[in-house]
């Protein structure tokens, strides 16, 4: 692997972290989002009923996107982690190649084989457990992206329970909003993760 | 890589410098390796540029997995920052150096290498058949910083004390005590922060019997040029910046 690969995958890895912190504070936001809507929704009684299954529901899914966020965070400071051993490797190997090259005609250039053979198969196992957390890391970023479109659609119906509302008809309205707002953040962040992603695999 | 074997008894001490593919803005050092029947040291083995050049030279002289021991004179990255490639290439290795820097110095890599810490009050390095000494030289110029002291050769590696910057063609020893001085004057000046460091180093290194004292840039000082370094350091002003 170069090194401008090397650079394109610490970034990519780093962007993601920063994607990632962002969609966490998001969600919390959702959380509030929820919180408020939920004392909102018990003001207004009776006029907003069918408000307030939707604020459990709003709530859960804020729940759910901070726990996915959690697990992917865990597995981007993996990613991080093998970046920098790889990295380390992919040197090594490069340097011990030179060392082969101008210990030709030394006594004991035979010797550092050993050394090179052990840093080429790290580097290479190394390779192959990046490849199998990039993957895995899509597939978790899909999962995040599940309650976003499910927040969307209770934006909506929101929304509806909104008009319904009375004099909390504007208050509900701005829950429904700022949930509608949020998730949309969470896909555009949670896609930026998966483009940054999908940089890497191709470095591959 | 230049090599200059400076001591061949039952052991040897091999000086390497003087690289002529060094990258340009890096400054030139000189690494010392203790070679026994089988084992080896490398004193200050040198930052990442010289890796390759580095261990294409000892090469000559000792099998990978006769490389047993590093000693690290301080934390600097002309000193060890290819650390991180040693512990690639030698997993068995011990790395002698203060204890005060094992935190920073990990940072250049050390997963496999044992880090064997040297308290602040020195100690020995046991090759098997040879005993060296790990000799304080604290604030100079680091503050926590130790030079090697061989009695059996009489030679001491001195670390940055003696140092001075010199074109990459220069020979190996002092030949003109006097000519030198300003090769060294201001690099002590300015990075030997204190006086009372300095003259506790000069007390401490008068009571050795030295024939050759090896700094980690420049020349080195054989014979009677080790007492005029002595006498001339000891009258040297240092800490000029404040």
């Amino acid at each position: 692997m170069h090194v401008s690969q090397h650079k394109s995958q610490f970034v990519a890895v780093a962007s993601i972290a920063a994607e990632l912190s962002a969609v966490m504070e998001v969600a919390k936001e959702i959380s509030l989002a929820a919180a408020n809507a939920k004392a909102i929704a018990f003001r207004a009684g009776e006029k907003a009923k069918g408000f307030q299954p939707i604020t459990d529901f709003i709530n859960e899914l804020a729940k759910e996107t901070i726990e996915l966020v959690n697990n992917i965070n865990e597995h981007a400071l993996k990613l991080y982690r093998l970046t920098v051993i790889e990295y380390r490797m992919s040197e090594a190997c490069r340097r011990f190649e030179s060392v082969a090259v101008r210990s030709a005609n030394a006594t004991y250039a035979t010797t550092l084989k050993q050394s090179l053979d052990n840093a080429r198969q790290r580097r290479n196992d190394c390779q192959r457990q990046f490849a199998r957390h990039v993957s895995e890391l899509l597939a978790q970023l899909a999962d995040v992206m599940h309650p976003a479109r499910a927040a969307r659609v209770i934006a909506a119906n929101s929304r509806i329970e909104a008009s319904q509302a009375g004099e909390y008809l504007q208050s509900l309205q701005a829950v429904a909003e700022s949930v509608d707002n949020a998730a949309q953040i969470i896909h555009d962040k949670v896609h930026k993760c998966r483009s940054a992603l999908s940089v890497i695999n191709t470095d591959e | 890589m230049k090599m200059t074997k400076i001591y061949e008894g039952n052991y040897q001490w091999i000086m390497y410098g003087r690289d002529p593919n060094k990258p340009d803005k890096i400054i030139d050092t000189n690494q010392y390796v203790v070679r026994t029947a089988n084992r080896c040291l490398l004193i200050d083995p040198g930052g990442v540029e010289l890796f390759a050049p580095m261990l294409a030279a000892v090469l000559h002289h000792a099998p990978v997995d006769e490389i047993t021991d590093l000693f690290a004179s301080h934390q600097d990255p002309d000193i060890i920052s290819s650390l991180g490639l040693w512990d690639q290439a030698l997993p068995h290795a011990k790395l002698h150096a203060a204890g005060l820097w094992e935190g920073f110095l990990r940072h250049f890599g050390c997963d496999s290498i044992q880090y064997v810490p040297i308290q602040d009050n020195g100690g020995v390095i046991n090759l098997g058949s040879v005993e060296l000494q790990i000799i304080p030289a604290h604030y100079l110029h680091s503050s926590a910083n130790f030079n090697i002291y061989d009695p059996q050769a009489k030679i001491l590696f001195s670390g940055d004390i003696g140092a001075a910057l010199e074109s990459p063609d220069a020979p190996v020893f002092v030949d003109n005590f006097d000519a030198h001085i300003e090769k060294m004057r201001y690099f002590h000046q300015r990075w030997m922060p204190s006086n009372q460091a300095k003259r506790a180093w000069v007390e401490r290194v008068r009571s050795l019997d030295i024939d050759i004292l090896a700094p980690q840039h420049g020349r080195m000082f054989k014979g009677n040029d080790v007492k005029r370094f002595l006498d001339w350091f000891e009258s040297l002003q240092v800490g000029i910046a404040v």
